[in-house]
């Protein structure tokens, strides 16, 4: 009787072309057919090795004479028990070469100690100093071989043991996000039962619907949407043309994100594409109209209010840049009121404004100011400066961007050296690996876009947050480690401020 | 699928003993040539810190040559020191200290218990750990008239010859939870996070689930085994106390310990959980042990346990329930003077893993997931290999527990008499005993 109804019914759905009459069995093979042309978002990792040799983690040195004397005295001690002669106390194989111990084979140490611990006569296990000396004060060794990893492997890294670092510290590490302890969160999102969301829109949302006087929709305000909270920013101009610029579109364009790059460039390399922004001095902003291939958004290299008035109303989206420097806020708030709708902050690479302040404060800082002036949800936030881990994306987020830009985390994703200056913008030397190709670098940076998308929704899960759009200025979420010590200590001697 | 190794001979176990437990001789004590390794230890656990524990478990006191108090994380417990009393005031040498622990606060039907010490053994499940490592840690709560957890992976057979000693666990995943490993406990712990990984339920990677730990999971052998976050039929308080419920009908006579991590409401939490039926709130701090964990989560989501105690003490006493309920802290408790800084901070007592891990030989090296090897950790701690795991022995474990415990136990009565104090409990909350030391680490 049901299943007679139900034959008669519609197989009705939002596409009126599937509006006639079907079987059960025909509605439900157009049902299934549907579902499979379902695709959920995902960045297509694979593992990629490194390019070139990146400095192991251990040293480790064996005495010769005194691993000779031992083989010797073994081979009687435990003669025709030949699994004890034979034995090794490294499981990762660092001695299983063909003459074993005699050339110890320390890149694929862990440091776990065993040989020396049983051995300290002729083994020592030393750090290697090549690896500590990567990087600099900010972007350290271990920032540095994270991403290494992250690029190489595409996936979140995990490690037995609890955390081994200093409790609290500066920058990003000021902040322990929160988690939901009883209430659902998402774990299943985590492992792709249900989604959480890692879109975001650019541009300015529409606050309401508006209609002509016949009922019709009017256009609503400018916007788009990326898969991701970050975009992927120009690098500095030692390898601002060439194979650089070429691998970060390509990856764009596969992650469904944005890469910034200098006009010339773009135009020089045909790297026009919805996933490319030009970027365009305010005295040359003519040029808007030159960029074609599916382009959607530009930017405007610095604020200039005559530059503006020229492309304010473009059909193209138009971000501003906007250093963190000087009155920045006072020229983020006329740019709001003259209708900029995406505000692109810029730091150092160390994530500081010229004064020396540290983005996390700027953030809040420009977030509640469009807060308080009742338009947040008109403008877009991008920070850009100072992301060197996956922790720092989500934690920049809830200090108010709507999304943030990477920059050296990219280049050390495949594998680039840095010299020089690694502060200021644009100034590094960078030195790349001689085998660099499109197809390789492309990888890395999805690799490394994965990792940081799946450790993203690690915190989001944590938290009970089903989309990253509900993070942006959630300060609430956030637990700060100064506010934390002065609750819990506040009252005890010495400490700074308070006590007895 | 893992490759399951051979059993080793008695010979070659018993060549890899010698070496193992000559080599934590070898780089505790002082009057060898050997130094420290030099790539031993972090910030957390520095390289005094972990030779002083293996010295401990050797001999069961405290080293004069290495610093066993403190890590140099530059914050929390290492940032605070005790202001002893002038010599003169305080408690001579040889005075009674009762250190003892009761749990059961709440003067219900429930089973009355009272430890020995004011800590237990954390949960560390089998298949994370092997019945040899989970054996040592049971056989010498018994002796020390404490317990250990099982976490969440079942309940060996060998364990219920120490089953007044093992609390239960039941999380996420419900794996290996039995009826009669219920009935068997004197507490039952609902895990609902742990700290290393707060809100991310637990993960056991497919080389470590073996055919044993896969039969005592009910899952198949060499497959991943996620635990879910948080328990799916939780979505309150009062469904919290649905479980409680669940229990009382197993067991009637079973505490309840509830384990929870370190979120902003982690006051609520406690004092909700308390409401539920709890006997004992366990604080699951950030810089807590893990077989395994996302990197980003140990050190970034929810809060540090010295700085969830006082909040989680304070609220309950406004609530005025503090003395109904025991309060336990873990996540990050490495020595005597932590467990006793935490009861100052409000705690009344607290859980041990990491440390118990440590004393059998733990390096800290982070491989306890499995490491490029696969097969777990090279000293036969976090490993369920069959080779790997005959390196821990449970008499050798137990032993390095049991002096091991001495050592804290005597260094813990040591700070309550300097603060002139003949019972633990009194030092619960006095964080006026207690010195911030701004410019440096205590
Ligand atoms: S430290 Fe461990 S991993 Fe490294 S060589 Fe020695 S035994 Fe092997
Ligand atoms: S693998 Fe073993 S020694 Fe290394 S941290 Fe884990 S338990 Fe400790």
């Amino acid at each position: 009787m049901l299943a007679k109804e139900a034959d008669r019914k519609s197989a009705s759905t939002d596409d009126e072309s599937v509006t006639i009459q079907l079987p059960l069995a025909e509605q439900a093979r157009l049902n299934r057919e549907r579902a499979d042309q379902y695709h959920r978002y995902h960045i297509e990792a694979t593992e990629t090795e490194d390019r070139q040799k990146y400095p192991r983690r251990f040293n480790v040195k064996v005495g010769k004479v005194g691993l000779a004397r031992l083989l010797f005295k073994e081979f009687f001690k435990y003669f025709g028990h030949w699994d004890v002669v034979f034995s090794r106390p490294c499981t990762y194989g660092v001695f299983s070469g063909p003459v074993g111990g005699f050339s110890p084979r320390p890149d694929l140490c862990v440091g776990c100690l065993r040989c020396e611990i049983q051995h300290p006569e002729f083994v020592k296990v030393t750090h290697n100093p090549e690896l500590a000396s990567l990087g600099d004060s900010y972007m350290t060794s271990k920032h540095i071989a994270t991403i290494d990893e992250e690029a190489r492997k595409g996936s979140v890294p995990v490690r037995g043991q609890g955390f081994r670092g200093r409790f609290g510290g500066p920058g990003f590490d000021q902040m322990f996000t929160d988690m939901s302890e009883i209430v659902r969160p998402s774990r299943d999102g985590i492992h792709g039962r249900e989604l959480i969301g890692t879109s975001v829109d650019l541009g300015s949302k529409p606050m309401r619907l508006e209609f002509t006087a016949d009922g019709k929709l009017l256009d609503g305000p400018k916007m788009m949407t990326i898969q991701v909270p970050f975009v992927y920013t120009a690098p500095p101009d030692s390898v601002g043309t060439g194979i650089v610029p070429e691998i970060l579109a390509e990856a764009a364009a596969q992650v469904d994100t944005l890469v910034f790059l200098p006009e010339s460039t773009v135009t020089a390399q045909g790297l026009a594409s919805p996933n490319v922004v030009p970027m365009i001095a305010p005295s040359k902003i003519g040029n808007i109209e030159s960029h074609g291939n599916g382009t959607r958004m530009v930017e405007m290299t610095y604020w200039n209010p005559d530059a503006w008035k020229q492309v304010k109303e473009h059909p193209l989206l138009v971000s501003v840049r906007l250093p963190f420097s000087g009155d920045w806020k006072s020229t983020m708030m006329e740019m709001v009121d003259q209708g900029v709708s995406i505000i692109h902050l810029v730091s150092d690479y160390h994530g500081e404004s010229d004064d020396g302040r540290f983005v996390m404060d700027l953030y809040q800082e420009a977030h509640f100011s469009l807060v308080e002036k009742g338009c947040r949800d008109e403008v877009t936030l991008l920070g850009t400066g100072g992301i060197a881990g996956a922790d720092h994306l989500p934690k920049a987020i809830i200090t108010g961007m709507d999304a943030v830009g990477l920059d050296l985390p990219l280049l050390i994703a495949m594998q680039a050296r840095l010299n020089g200056d690694t502060k200021s913008r644009g100034a590094a030397e960078v030195k790349l690996p001689s085998k660099l190709d499109k197809e390789w670098g492309v990888q890395r940076i999805l690799n490394l876009s994965c990792s940081w998308r799946d450790q993203l929704l690690e915190i989001l899960g944590a938290m009970g947050v089903r989309e990253v759009r509900r993070l942006r200025g959630e300060t609430g979420r956030a637990m700060w480690c100064g506010h934390l010590e002065q609750e819990a200590f506040g009252d005890i001697e010495g400490f700074p401020g308070g006590g007895h | 699928m893992g490759k399951e190794w051979p059993k080793p001979s008695p010979k070659l176990l018993e060549k890899t003993h010698h070496l193992m437990h000559d080599g934590f001789h070898q780089r505790a004590f002082p009057d060898t040539r050997y130094d420290l390794p030099e790539a031993l230890g972090d910030a957390r656990w520095t390289d005094e810190l972990i030779a002083s524990t293996w010295y401990m478990a050797e001999t069961g006191k405290c080293p004069e040559h290495l610093n066993y108090k403190t890590g140099k994380s530059g914050g929390g417990f290492d940032k605070l020191a005790f202001k002893e009393l002038a010599p003169e005031q305080q408690l001579s040498a040889d005075a009674e200290v009762d250190i003892t622990l009761a749990l059961n606060r709440r003067g219900d039907e429930r089973v009355k218990r009272t430890i020995d010490v004011p800590w237990y053994g954390g949960g560390m499940s089998y298949g994370s750990v092997s019945v040899n490592v989970m054996m040592s840690r049971a056989l010498n709560a018994k002796k020390w008239n404490t317990l250990m957890s099982t976490g969440e992976g079942g309940y060996p057979p060998q364990l219920y010859e120490c089953a007044e000693n093992v609390i239960t666990q039941v999380a996420t995943g419900y794996f290996g939870v039995e009826e009669k490993s219920i009935q068997a406990a004197p507490i039952i712990e609902f895990k609902y996070a742990q700290g290393a990984k707060p809100g991310l339920g637990g993960h056991l990677l497919a080389t470590k689930a073996g055919e044993e730990v896969a039969k005592m999971r009910g899952s198949v052998p060499f497959v991943s085994l996620f635990s879910p976050f948080p328990f799916h039929s939780t979505y309150s308080v009062e469904d919290h106390m649905k479980h409680l419920d669940w229990i009382k009908t197993v067991n009637p006579t079973a505490m309840m310990s509830v384990k929870v991590s370190t979120p902003h409401d982690v006051d609520m939490v406690a004092v909700g959980s308390y409401y539920a039926g709890a006997h004992i709130v366990h604080l699951d701090g950030s810089f807590g042990g893990t077989g395994a964990a996302p990197e980003i989560a140990k050190k970034n989501i929810a809060m540090p346990i010295e700085l969830a105690i006082p909040k989680v003490h304070k609220f309950m006493q406004d609530e005025g329930i503090r003395d109904n309920v025991t309060l336990i802290a873990s996540g990050g408790v490495r020595t005597a003077d932590d467990i006793a800084k935490a009861i100052a901070l409000g705690a009344d007592g607290c859980v041990l893993g990491t440390s118990d891990l440590v004393a059998m030989g733990c390096t800290r090296c982070s491989n306890c997931e499995g490491g490029p090897s696969g097969r777990g950790c090279p000293w036969g701690l976090t490993t369920t290999d069959a080779e790997l795991q005959e390196w821990v022995q449970q008499a050798w474990g137990a032993d390095r527990l049991d002096k091991y415990y001495t050592a804290l136990a005597d260094r813990l009565k040591e700070i309550l008499r300097g603060l002139g104090l003949s019972s633990v409990g009194d030092l619960r909350g006095r964080t006026d005993l207690l010195r911030y030391m701004a410019g440096g680490e205590a």
